[in-house]
């Protein structure tokens, strides 16, 4: 649901900036009770279609009974989460809608002619896009989570609640859904990992270190080591970032008690975004990283740990604004 | 089981170790790629391999297909030295320009114009653009079911197939029925290397060029002016390293960094 | 004259470098260190066609030339000389079956080779002479339909893997009294000796072969009887020499890369010494030698796809690329400081791999031999 109410919150300033209406739209099964909280997010209206076959979101039906609503209801814009859900089905309601979409924005807001203006990375975020649809309606967008803020909720705030016919059959659809699985978040190794959790000498002993294996854990990164744990025997000798063993180049980099010296920088430096955590605020870890944290890893890896968990353990159901 | 005909879509992207070379030209607002080397989209080289599979368990043939600027035919040759058995290009100054949507429309009409398929396989999206958007467009304008994510592909009986979808917290088994469009993910397998045995017959191999006129389209719907999204401002952010102290108390801090992490997208 | 590479050959050079640096290259320090031979990237390659690179195509290789297989060795020298090495003398070993084979030789032989199914390699080197080859001692007398083949041969690259591999030995005296057999490993008689253990190119097998009364079938004779003399020393020339070339000049440009990539990366005196002019020095000074091995190396491989005999010139390529190495290798350890006399870096093992190559295919001196002849035609 996160997402979802990120998307209420940014719909809901643009909706009063364009002084329209802010509809959500909700499909599952058994899930009534949440169109209350979309509202008290933002949502003057929900559109909900409520059916057994929409439990999971299964793409050709989502597809056919928004689609179908857009045509019918014309909005001006519609957002949808950058989700595996949202950039499944948002392309398929672009094509059949004939109009623009514009993938895992970063940033909206509308211009004097009341047009969005998205703001979306290319290049893996080396390059910025600012993104306009003219003339096709919706201007539609899938919107990256944990960008946006989250609204206020307003308890008592009004809104309908629009029930949309569902008569669609397993028959009719070509897709069928056999099984939901859920799985532990895997860990790669460390040359290919898309994330990498490094520790140092700092980290002290093979019980500390097994904090620094279990932020991996909570995120499904790779855990790598500077040179002192490897000869300690905390760290295999794989596990070595650095002049004399990986250089990963991971999207995310978090070292943890790691000072930084050259020999292990040169390993990381490609990393899209390094973060470092370090007692000691003269490290030289700190001037080669985007986030510093100086402080105890013991007191931050843990609650940093609890935040990851919390965040993967919400599994997004389908909704979007307009 | 009958043998399986696939089309795998794929893309030539600037080599991203060269990335730091693309300059952005500030008047006409567009990223200059000209002397950039050009390398397959490696998720479209997963594609490949799992059509390369296929063809290998249940015989058929495998085409490779883009639409890019005319030099994408070595990035076509080096596809039939993995192992495809031939190639389209689709490449006319009106196809310029094309945002997701019109590049779909255009891949699709060659599609159709290649007559019958069983599979069309993408890379779940590219290194460039990563919108992940062509597969499932080009499934609509074809009237076929698509699945996003697939990290395992099983052909069963019937002409149906049985797909693991990838998910943010586990995945889905899917089962579908063929011609069906499906974006894979680099789970799906190892891609195999250029056979050098295969190099000179790729150097040799037709690579047919379709231009706009080729196709059976609608000519307002394809290019720059087929495209609904245009490109109002490019920019290119800050690159040096952010130096940004969080401080508080260790769950303030967390918190914080979350956040700035997931804006960011590395979260 | 046109100093570019088709279309093809560069498809070539991007396949096999992204091969060499996503499957080699991770195994490069633990081949030196331990010496061993990674068997699983030998059948990869086997796989992808490498070993018959000069094979003809109606016997299931590549049917490239010596540009193509100067191409392919350069990017695997460049990644690691050992395992370049290792695939250069298997072509080697393979070369005097296409040169000299009869038809039946050659479909017996050539496709399981071309195929990898077995290695190869080419003996002619003993402890009485491998610069002085009419100094082998190694007999072969005929008996009936079969050769006897008797003698100790030594400092074999591929001695303990190869399947299917030439011997030369002594059928009679003088210029005409050697003969190339091919030999198989199983042949009762055959067998690997000592398995040498060098300080480089480490991960590629050197050692002894000993044949004791090992017998041979009159139908393994390469050529003619009298013939040995001849085929060694042009397959040497031609395919041995420059593949030793092809793994220094690889050796070259892994030096220039991490030369630069280190002198950018290493801050003293509040800059990256890249900037010091001191450095720019020993940079340029292995950028020269680079270009200038490389265009030997490739002009005397463009000579001999045309079919010329140039001696002097495959020579010249392997002096002076084999010396750039060693040259080159040195001057990337001066860059790293004492970083580069640290077994877990590049530069000390390019400087033990490219001394090695030295020695290989005829050690320099014997190059200045062969240039002489040339050279004093020339004026």
């Amino acid at each position: 649901m996160t997402v979802s109410m990120e998307m209420l919150g940014c719909g809901r300033k643009i909706a009063d900036k364009l002084n329209t209406d802010l509809a959500a739209v909700l499909l599952g099964h058994d899930v009534e009770h949440l169109a209350g909280e979309l509202v008290a997010y933002g949502a003057d209206k929900v559109y909900l279609a409520d059916n057994k076959l929409l439990t999971f979101y299964h793409s050709e039906a989502y597809a056919a009974i928004i689609s179908d609503l857009a045509r019918k209801k014309r909005p001006e814009i519609f957002l949808l989460g950058s989700t595996s859900t949202g950039r499944d089905l948002a392309p398929r309601l672009a094509a059949k809608l004939c109009t623009g979409l514009t993938a895992d924005c970063v940033g909206l807001d509308v211009n004097e002619k009341g047009q969005l203006l998205q703001v979306v990375p290319a290049f893996g975020g080396n390059v910025m896009a600012t993104v306009v649809c003219p003339k096709h309606r919706p201007q539609m967008a899938t919107v990256r989570p944990g960008v946006m803020i989250p609204p206020t909720i307003v308890e008592g705030r009004r809104g309908e609640v629009l029930k949309i016919p569902v008569d669609l059959k397993q028959e009719d659809l070509n897709i069928k859904i056999l099984d939901i699985v859920t799985e532990e978040p895997r860990a790669a190794p460390i040359d290919t990992a898309d994330v990498v959790i490094a520790g140092g000498w700092g980290v002290g002993s093979i019980d500390n270190w097994r904090l620094v294996e279990e932020l991996a854990r909570s995120i499904g990164a790779a855990v790598g080591a500077t040179r002192p744990p490897v000869d300690e025997k905390w760290a295999s000798e794989d596990q070595l970032i650095g002049q004399s063993g990986k250089t990963v180049r991971p999207r995310l980099y978090i070292g943890i008690a790691i000072s930084g010296a050259m020999q292990h920088l040169v390993g990381i430096q490609d990393s899209r975004v390094i973060v470092a955590i370090n007692k000691d605020p003269n490290a030289p870890i700190f001037k080669a990283a985007d986030f510093g944290i100086v402080a105890d890893f013991r007191d931050v890896v843990p609650t940093l740990v609890e935040q990851i968990t919390k965040l993967r353990s919400t599994k997004d159901s389908f909704a979007t604004g307009t | 089981m009958s043998p399986v005909k696939s089309i795998v879509c794929v893309k030539p992207v600037p080599d991203p170790r060269h990335w730091s070379e693309l300059a952005l030209d500030p008047v006409t607002k567009t990223l200059r790629r000209e002397g950039i080397p050009s390398v397959l989209n490696p998720l479209d080289k997963h594609a490949l391999e799992e059509a390369l599979r296929i063809k290998e368990r249940f015989g058929g043939i495998v085409t490779a297909i883009s639409m890019a600027p005319l030099t994408a035919t070595d990035s076509l040759r080096e596809a039939i030295a993995i192992g495809a058995d031939d190639a389209v290009l689709l490449s006319d100054r009106s196809f310029a320009g094309a945002d997701t949507l019109a590049t779909s429309y255009a891949l699709a009409a060659a599609i159709k114009k290649l007559g019958e398929f069983d599979l069309i396989l993408c890379g779940n999206q590219s290194l460039d653009g990563g919108t992940g958007q062509v597969g499932p467009e080009i499934a609509e304008f074809l009237g076929v079911p698509h699945v996003t994510y697939a990290r395992k592909i099983q052909i069963l009986e019937r002409g149906i197939v049985r797909v693991e979808r990838a998910l943010e917290y586990g995945y889905m088994v899917i089962e579908g029925r063929m011609p069906l469009v499906l974006s894979v993910v680099k789970e799906i397998n190892v891609p195999r290397y250029v056979s050098l045995m295969r190099i000179s017959e790729a150097m040799q191999a037709e690579v047919r060029v379709w231009t706009s006129r080729d196709l059976d389209i609608d000519s307002s719907r394809i290019g720059l002016s087929g495209s609904p999204t245009q490109v109002a401002d490019l920019f290119l952010p800050v690159m040096e390293r952010r130096g940004e102290m969080l401080s508080g108390a260790p769950d303030t801090a967390s918190k914080l960094l979350v956040q700035r992490l997931r804006e960011l997208g590395v979260l | 004259m046109d100093f570019a590479l088709t279309p093809e050959q560069e498809m070539l050079r991007k396949s096999v470098r992204e091969f060499a640096e996503a499957e080699i290259k991770p195994k490069v320090q633990n081949m030196d260190e331990t010496g061993k031979v990674p068997m699983d990237i030998l059948e990869k390659m086997a796989k992808l066609g490498f070993m018959g690179v000069m094979v003809p195509r109606e016997y299931g290789g590549l049917g490239m030339g010596h540009i193509a297989r100067t191409i392919m060795l350069e990017e695997i020298g460049r990644v690691s000389a050992a395992m370049a090495n290792t695939l250069q003398i298997t072509h080697l070993g393979i070369s005097p079956i296409v040169t000299d084979g009869t038809e039946e030789q050659k479909k017996k032989w050539l496709p399981l080779l071309a195929r990898g199914e077995k290695l190869s390699t080419f003996a002619v080197t003993e402890s009485t002479g491998g610069s002085d080859v009419m100094g082998i001692q190694t007999t072969a007398k005929l008996q009936g339909d079969e050769y006897v083949i008797s003698g100790r041969k030594c400092f074999i690259t591929n001695s303990h893997l190869a399947g299917v591999l030439g011997i030369v030995a002594k059928t009679g005296e003088g210029t005409k009294g050697l003969t190339a057999f091919v030999v198989q490993s199983d042949f009762p008689g055959f067998r690997p000796g000592r398995e040498e253990n060098k300080f480089g190119l480490r991960g590629c097998n050197t050692g002894e072969l000993v044949l004791e009364n090992c017998k041979v079938p009159k139908e393994n004779v390469i050529g003619k009887e009298g013939d040995g003399l001849r085929i060694a020393l042009s397959a040497i020339s031609n395919v041995g020499r420059p593949g030793i070339t092809c793994a220094a000049l690889g050796i070259v440009r892994s030096c220039l890369e991490e030369a630069v990539r280190y002198s950018k990366q290493r801050v003293l005196y509040g800059k990256p010494i890249s900037e010091l002019q001191g450095v720019q020095w020993n940079l340029t000074d292995i950028y020269m030698d680079y270009e200038a091995s490389r265009l030997l190396t490739y002009y005397s491989a463009w000579l001999r796809d045309k079919g010329e005999r140039c001696d002097a010139e495959n020579a010249m390529a392997k002096f002076w690329a084999a010396e750039a190495a060693v040259r080159c290798a040195k001057k990337t350890i001066d860059v790293f400081g004492a970083y580069g006399c640290m077994r877990e870096l590049a530069p000390q093992r390019l400087l033990r791999d490219a001394e090695l190559l030295i020695a290989g295919a005829g050690t320099s001196d014997i190059m200045r031999l062969v240039m002489a002849r040339k050279a004093l035609t020339l004026a």
